[in-house]
C-alpha cells in the first residue's frame, strides 16, 4: 500500500510504458527489463507499481492486450498501444519535455543565483 | 466491457492475472538461473524481488476500477460462511430485528393511517374538519339553522355540507320494507369531498328543494348485496320511507362518507329541522377549509358567529359551543396523536433495543475474529474494505430481518385491522409503497447503527496493530466492556420504561371494564337487542304494544323468571337530557341535565337494585295515569341532599311545550349508566316504559335459570312468533356486554383500549430482547473469561464464589439501569396521565412490578451463563494455553 516503489515522479511510469509498449507488443516482465536496460539500471520497476499501472492504463483503454506465445512458447499477455494511447503519448511526451524544460531552467538559474 | 460481463468474467480475469504474475515471477527464477545461481537460491531471491503477490493482485484488482464490485461479492460470500459458521448468532439476530422491525412498521402503518391518511377515495382530506356543537350539558350534535348561518358567513371554508343520519325503511317493489342506513345531507357533499358517483349523477341541489322529488345514492357495498351490481340501477323506482324516490346513482367502492352505511339521500327540510336548538337528527357539519385557512381561523371564526346568534336567540342558543375535529381528532380523540405519538415512540425504542442487542452479539462476534481482522490488516486489506465488511454484514442482517418484518408487518396490520373494524371508523389500512419506503429506511438504519461500534473496534485495532497483542485471544480492554455494560443499562431502561408504560395502560384499562356497575350477578341476566322496523312502529303505543305481547311470550318460556325492556342497558349510555324540578326554575347554564331512560316495571329487580326507598314502576304507570318518575340515589344527593325526593316534581324541557311534570315515586340504588369509563355513577331519571316508550331500537333482560345456549333458540322463536319483521341481535349475558364494547366508547377511549391491547406486546417483546441481549453479554464474558474462571478455581475459589463474581458482574448494570429506567418512566407515564383512568401514572403497583419483573427475569439471563462458569474445569480451562 505503500506507494512509489520506483523513485519516480508520479505519473511518469505511466508515460514510460506507453513509450516501452510503442516499439511494439510486449509482455509485463519484458517491460521491466526494458525500462531498466535502457535507463542503465537507474529505474528499477517494482512489479507492485508495474501490474497496478498496466491494469489501469488497459482499464483507461490506452493500452489493449492479448494472450500469445512468446519465443519460448510460452503464453503471455502482450500489451500494445491502442490509437488513443498513442495520442496520449504524444501529449504526455510534449507536457513532461516542457516540464523537463522548465525544471532545468529554474534549477540552473537558481545554481547561478547563489553562486 | 460492461461491469456485469466484468463480472461475469471475473473468474477468467482472476486466472489471467495470477498467470500474468506468474509469469513475471518464472522470468526472475530464469533470470537468476542465468547469472548463475542454484534453482532453489534463484527461487528464493525471485520470491524477494517480487514482494506481496496478494497486494499486487488486489491493486491490480483497485486499478480495474472493478473492486468495489469484486469486493461486495468475495465479502458477501465471506458473510455468508462466517454466517453459517454462527448459525445461532444469525438466527437469533434475524429474528431480533424482524420482529422489532415488523412491530415498528405496523405501528407505523396504524399511525400514519389514523393519523395523516384521512378518509379513502376523499380529495385533500387535511383540509377537512367535522363540526360539532354541544350544550354544556354534553348534549349535541348541530342545529340546521346554526349551520346555514355558518356555511353563509364563514370565510374560513370553501364550502360546508350538513349530515344527519337514520334508519329508513326501503323497499323495491311490494314485498315488506327492511331498514337500510341512510344520510341525509346537503346535496354539495359529494362535491365537497371530490368523490364522483362510479355510476349514475351526484347530487345537484335542486335535490335538496322542497317538494323535489326524492333521490338516493348507493353505497357501493349495498349496491353489491342488494342488487348484484345491476349496470341499470340508476333511474330504478323504489320506496323509501313509504315515499316514492328513485336511485340516481352508485358511489366508489371504499367509499364510506361519513361512516359506513347503505345510502345517502338529501337532507328534508322539515320544519323540524328549521327549529333553533340542538334537536335530535343532527349528526355533524364537513367543512372545507380555504387554502391557507386554518382549524384556529376556522374555529375563532364559527365561535364569533355562535356569539352572535346566542345573542340573537338567547334561549334555543344559550351556552352552545362549538368543536372542531380534524379527521384523526374524529376517529380516534383529541388526544390520537398523542396516543399514537408515543405507541409509534414505544415501538422505535424496541427497535433501539434490538439493535442494541445486536450490537453486543455483533461486537463480541468482532471480539473473537480480532485476530481475522487484524491478519487480514496485515496482508494489505484496506481498512475501509474492513469497515465496509462490517456494514455489509449488518445490511444481510437486516435485509433479510426486514423481509421477514415485512412479512410480519402485513400480517399484523390485517389482524389489526380486523381486529378493530368498526362501522363507525373508517380508515384506510393499505400497506403502500410509502411504508416499504420507510421499512427499508428503518432497516438501514438499523444496519448502520448497529455497525457503528464494531467498526470503531477494528478501526482503532488497526491504529494499534492487533496482531502484536495477545494473538492467542485477545481479550477486551476496558473500553469494550464499558461499551457492552453501557448497552445493557440503556436497554434495561428502556425495557422498565416500556413495561411500566404498559403497566399503566392495562390497570387502567382492567379499571374500566371491571368497575362495579351495581347490577347484581350479570352473569345470570340474558340480554337481547331489538329494532323495530319503522313503518309499523313509528307511533309510540305501536312500541308500548310490541313490549306487552314481548314480555307475554318470554315468559311463556319455563325458565324465565322476569322479563324487562330497558331503552339502553347498564353499563350504556342513557338519553342525555335537560330537565327542571319543581320549585327551582331558570337555573344557570341552561338548566339542569341527567340521563333519561325508560324501563319496563319489573327492570330493578331484575338487575338486583329494587327501590330503597318509596315504591316500583307497576301496571298502574301506564299512558293516562298520573306521570310518575324514579330517581338513582346519586341524583337526590345532588339534586335534593338531605330533603325527601318522594313527591317532588321534575320534567324534561327539551321538548317546546315542555312534558308534563313527573312525580317522584321512588329512589334505587346506583346502576352504572352514561359515563363511558364507568368511574362514576350519574345522576339518573328512569321512566315507566309505558308512560315513555322506548324507541325503535331497544333491549329487553330475561333472568333464567339455563345458560345462554339452551336458552338461546326458545327466545329467538318467541321474538319471531311475535313479530317476525322484527331483528334481535346481540344476544348474549348482560356480563358479555360489560366487556369492552367499543361501539359504545368514545374515540378517545376505545384508542385507548387498543393501546391497552397492544402495549404489554411491546412491553414482551422490549422484556425478551432485554433478557436475550444480557444472556448474550454474560455469556460472551464468561466465555472470554475461562482462563481467568480456570485461574481463579485453580488457586481455591469455590464454585459459588465463580457464580456470585459473575451474576454481580450481570447484575449491576442491571441495577443502574432499573433506577434510570425508573425515572424515566416517571416523565413517560405523564404523558399518559390525561389519558388514564382509575390509576396515577405513578401507580405503585406498576412502578414496583416493572422492576421486580425485569430483575427477575435479568437474573435468570445471567443464571445460565454463571453456572456454565461454575462448571468450568480448572485443568482444563488452562491447558487452553
Amino acid at each position: 500500500m505503500t506507494q512509489s516503489k520506483s523513485d519516480l515522479p508520479q505519473g511518469t511510469l505511466d508515460l514510460l510504458i506507453l513509450k516501452v509498449v510503442l516499439l511494439g507488443p510486449i509482455h509485463g516482465y519484458a517491460i521491466a527489463q526494458r525500462i531498466q536496460q535502457i535507463s542503465r539500471d537507474v529505474l528499477q520497476v517494482q512489479q507492485g507499481s508495474l501490474y497496478p499501472a498496466l491494469h489501469r492504463l488497459e482499464n483507461r483503454g490506452l493500452l489493449a492486450a492479448e494472450w500469445r506465445d512468446t519465443e519460448t512458447g510460452r503464453e503471455a499477455k502482450f500489451y500494445h498501444l491502442t490509437a488513443k494511447g498513442q495520442t496520449q503519448l504524444k501529449s504526455e511526451t510534449e507536457n513532461w519535455k516542457q516540464l523537463a524544460k522548465a525544471v532545468r531552467l529554474i534549477l540552473e538559474s537558481s545554481e547561478a543565483d547563489s553562486l | 466491457m460492461r461491469w456485469w460481463r466484468r463480472l461475469a468474467k471475473r473468474g477468467e480475469m482472476e486466472r489471467h492475472l495470477d498467470a500474468e504474475l506468474r509469469f513475471h515471477f518464472d522470468g526472475l527464477v530464469a533470470d537468476n538461473l542465468r547469472a548463475g545461481m542454484s534453482e532453489p537460491e534463484a527461487r528464493r531471491s525471485a520470491r524477494l524481488q517480487f514482494g506481496g503477490v496478494e497486494q499486487v493482485k488486489e491493486e491490480c484488482r483497485d486499478a480495474r476500477g472493478l473492486a468495489w464490485l469484486d469486493g461486495i461479492v468475495s465479502d458477501l460470500r465471506f458473510a455468508l460462511r462466517g454466517f453459517r459458521r454462527d448459525w445461532a448468532f444469525t438466527l437469533a439476530s434475524i429474528a431480533m430485528l424482524a420482529l422489532a422491525i415488523g412491530l415498528n412498521v405496523t405501528v407505523f402503518t396504524v399511525m400514519d393511517a389514523i393519523l395523516f391518511r384521512g378518509v379513502p377515495l376523499v380529495k385533500g382530506n387535511d383540509q377537512l374538519l367535522f363540526i360539532q356543537e354541544r350544550y354544556p350539558s354534553g348534549r349535541c350534535c348541530v342545529s340546521y339553522p346554526d349551520f346555514e348561518d355558518w356555511r353563509s358567513q364563514a370565510h374560513a371554508f370553501q364550502s360546508m355540507a350538513f349530515m344527519a343520519d337514520g334508519l329508513v325503511p326501503f323497499r323495491e317493489r311490494q314485498e315488506r320494507p327492511t331498514d337500510v342506513f341512510a344520510f341525509d345531507v346537503s346535496t354539495n357533499l359529494f362535491r365537497l369531498l371530490g368523490v364522483q358517483p362510479m355510476l349514475g349523477r351526484d347530487f345537484v341541489p335542486a335535490d335538496e328543494a322542497p317538494g323535489a322529488p326524492l333521490v338516493a345514492i348507493l353505497n357501493y357495498r349495498f349496491w353489491e348485496s342488494r342488487f348484484g351490481k345491476r349496470a341499470d340501477i340508476a333511474g330504478l323506482a323504489v320506496q323509501i320511507d313509504g315515499a316514492p324516490a328513485t336511485i340516481i346513482g352508485v358511489m366508489p367502492e371504499g367509499l364510506d362518507f361519513p361512516t359506513q352505511g347503505h345510502m345517502w339521500i338529501p337532507i328534508a327540510h322539515t320544519p323540524a329541522l328549521q327549529q333553533r336548538g340542538l334537536t335530535p337528527g343532527g349528526f355533524e357539519v364537513v367543512g372545507r377549509l380555504r387554502d391557507g385557512a386554518s382549524l384556529e381561523d376556522a374555529r375563532t371564526e364559527l365561535v364569533t358567529i355562535n356569539r352572535r346568534l346566542e345573542a340573537e336567540y338567547p334561549v334555543t342558543n344559550r351556552n352552545l359551543f362549538i368543536n372542531l375535529f380534524s379527521y384523526s381528532a374524529q376517529i380516534a380523540g383529541e388526544n390520537a396523536t398523542r396516543i399514537f405519538g408515543s405507541l409509534w415512540a414505544g415501538a422505535c425504542l424496541v427497535l433501539l433495543i434490538a439493535c442494541a442487542n445486536l450490537t453486543n452479539l455483533t461486537l463480541a462476534r468482532t471480539i473473537g475474529r480480532s485476530r481475522e481482522f487484524s491478519t487480514r490488516i496485515a496482508l494489505g486489506a484496506g481498512q475501509w474494505r474492513m469497515v465496509w465488511q462490517i456494514l455489509e454484514e449488518s445490511l444481510m442482517l437486516a435485509g433479510a430481518g426486514g423481509a421477514l418484518g415485512w412479512w410480519i408487518t402485513n400480517w399484523a396490520v390485517r389482524t389489526w385491522a380486523v381486529a378493530t373494524a368498526s362501522p363507525y371508523q373508517v380508515v384506510d389500512y393499505t400497506i403502500n409503497s410509502g411504508i416499504f419506503a420507510y421499512l427499508v429506511a428503518i432497516s438501514i438504519a438499523a444496519a448502520i447503527l448497529v455497525s457503528l461500534p464494531p467498526i470503531g473496534r477494528v478501526v482503532r485495532m488497526e491504529m494499534k496493530g492487533a496482531l502484536k497483542g495477545d494473538a492467542r485471544g485477545v481479550t477486551e480492554g476496558p473500553r469494550g466492556k464499558h461499551l457492552t455494560a453501557a448497552l445493557v443499562v440503556s436497554q434495561t431502561a428502556l425495557a422498565v420504561v416500556l413495561l411500566s408504560g404498559a403497566g399503566v395502560l392495562v390497570r387502567s384499562f382492567v379499571a374500566i371494564v371491571s368497575a362495579d356497575t351495581g347490577v347484581r350477578d350479570p352473569e345470570h341476566i340474558l340480554v337481547g337487542s331489538v329494532r323495530l322496523p319503522s313503518d309499523k312502529y313509528s307511533i309510540p303505543n305501536a312500541r308500548i304494544g310490541y313490549f306487552e305481547r314481548l314480555d307475554a311470550q318470554l315468559r311463556t318460556i319455563p325458565d324465565v323468571e322476569q322479563e324487562a325492556v330497558a331503552s339502553a342497558l347498564p353499563a350504556g349510555l342513557g338519553n342525555l337530557r335537560p330537565f327542571e324540578i319543581e320549585g327551582r326554575p331558570d337555573q344557570q347554564d341552561r338548566g339542569d341535565s341527567a340521563h333519561f331512560l325508560s324501563v319496563g316495571s319489573k327492570y330493578f329487580r331484575l338487575v338486583g337494585a329494587p327501590p330503597i326507598s318509596g315504591r316500583d314502576f307497576d301496571d298502574r304507570d301506564r299512558t293516562g295515569a298520573v306521570p310518575v318518575a324514579i330517581v338513582n340515589e346519586s341524583f337526590t344527593a345532588k339534586f335534593w341532599p338531605g330533603e325527601q325526593p318522594l313527591g317532588k316534581h321534575l320534567r324534561a324541557t327539551d321538548r317546546s311545550p315542555p312534558g308534563e311534570w313527573r312525580t317522584v315515586v321512588g329512589v334505587v340504588p346506583n346502576i352504572m349508566q352514561g359515563d363511558l369509563i364507568r368511574q362514576s355513577f350519574k345522576p339518573l331519571i328512569y321512566l315507566p316504559a309505558r308512560q315513555e316508550p322506548v324507541g325503535r331500537r331497544a333491549y329487553f333482560l330475561l333472568r333464567a335459570s339455563l345458560p345462554r345456549d339452551q336458552l338461546a333458540s326458545a327466545v329467538r322463536a318467541e321474538v319471531q312468533k311475535v313479530d317476525p319483521d322484527v331483528l334481535l341481535t346481540d344476544f348474549g349475558t348482560l356480563k358479555a356486554h360489560f366487556a369492552f364494547d367499543r361501539d359504545s366508547m368514545d374515540a378517545e377511549h376505545s384508542e385507548l383500549a387498543k393501546q391497552a391491547a397492544v402495549s404489554p406486546i411491546f412491553a414482551l417483546i422490549a422484556l425478551l430482547l432485554a433478557a436475550i441481549g444480557l444472556y448474550a453479554v454474560m455469556a460472551h464474558s464468561v466465555s472470554q473469561r475461562t482462563k481467568e474462571v480456570g485461574v481463579r478455581m485453580a488457586t481455591g475459589a469455590a464454585g459459588e464464589d465463580i457464580r456470585r463474581m459473575i451474576l454481580s458482574e450481570g447484575m449491576l448494570p442491571v441495577a443502574i439501569g432499573i433506577i434510570l429506567g425508573l425515572v424515566a418512566s416517571l416523565a413517560v407515564n405523564r404523558i399518559l396521565q390525561s389519558q388514564l383512568v382509575g390509576v396515577s401514572s405513578y401507580d405503585p403497583i406498576t412502578m414496583a412490578g416493572a422492576p421486580v419483573i425485569l430483575f427477575l427475569v435479568a437474573l435468570l439471563a445471567c443464571q445460565i451463563p454463571a453456572r456454565r462458569a461454575t462448571r468450568i474445569n480448572p485443568t482444563e480451562a488452562l491447558r487452553w494455553e
